[in-house]
């Protein structure tokens, strides 16, 4: 396994402060994502990294937060891809999710950015694009930059 | 077994694709899948997804016409007082799916839980 793993999204995960136990684990559920279908690994996926981080204290909300949930979740991620159950997510998912986690409202977002409501409802319903100045410019509002990333395959 | 014990089974309904209507009828995100997946792991001690796809069909409100669907089902059993909670989690997942609403069985009852 190398020192770091790039998700499907391009998230890169530094593997390097896993311990030998959470890198056999992920190892275990890198073999089983190859091996079953989506739900089936979704389901014994996130028993065994319960029964591994909750043995250790670790509440619910923390589990989600470790890298080897998150690389876990992008094995699963990516399977869903290669069998066309899912696609891989683009920057309007991810303006989507900095709007969900960091704005009360999307009107809050626009007033922060300068984009109109109008444009970004087309945006996020894939009708129509932001240009690449406007996006930078909109996210550098809001202390955001676009960065252009790998594409890496699971490693 | 204690009343308090007692839980709800309760499932629902995901659509692979984003409503046509008020989205592009596309695949979901992986992030969106990953998202559900978080909020209910880290919200609920336990929960299924049930294998397969759940083919269906309904007729659309607003425009009146038969739409085929095809969906993931989800499954989870819950105490009576956080059966509110899965209806927060549904309405917020109105959004993250783009959907007009989301199919709810709460011990068999059918209802359909709208964005917010």
């Amino acid at each position: 396994m190398h020192a770091k793993y790039v998700d499907i999204a391009g998230r890169a995960y530094d593997l390097t402060p896993l311990s030998s136990e959470e890198r056999k684990l992920l190892s275990r559920l890198k073999r089983l994502a190859n091996r079953v279908e989506s739900a089936e690994y979704r389901n014994r996926s996130l028993q065994e990294i319960a029964t591994f981080y909750e043995g250790r204290g670790l509440s619910r909300r923390e589990i989600v937060k470790k890298p080897l949930h998150k690389i876990a979740q992008d094995f699963g991620a990516r399977k869903q891809v290669e069998r066309g159950e899912a696609r891989a997510p683009d920057y309007r998912d991810q303006l989507e999710e900095l709007i969900r986690t960091r704005f009360p409202t999307r009107r809050a977002f626009c007033e922060a950015t300068g984009l109109s409501e109008d444009m970004l409802s087309h945006v996020l319903s894939r009708r129509k694009h932001l240009s690449v100045d406007r996006l930078s410019e909109a996210l550098g509002r809001i202390g955001y930059s676009l960065r252009i990333s790998p594409l890496s395959k699971a490693s | 077994m204690r009343k308090k014990d007692v839980r709800v089974e309760c499932w629902f309904l995901i659509p692979v694709r984003r409503d046509d209507q008020l989205s592009d009828g596309e695949l979901h995100s992986t992030d969106a899948w990953i998202w559900l997946d978080n909020e209910q792991f880290a919200r609920f001690e336990g929960g299924t997804l049930a294998p397969g796809i759940y083919a269906g069909f309904y007729r659309d409100p607003d425009t009146g016409k038969r739409v085929d669907d095809s969906s993931r089902k989800f499954i989870v059993a819950l105490p009576q007082h956080r059966v509110r909670e899965l209806r927060v989690l549904l309405q917020d997942a109105c959004s993250v799916f783009q959907q007009k609403c989301i199919y709810l069985s709460v011990g068999g009852k059918v209802e359909f839980v709208a964005l917010r």
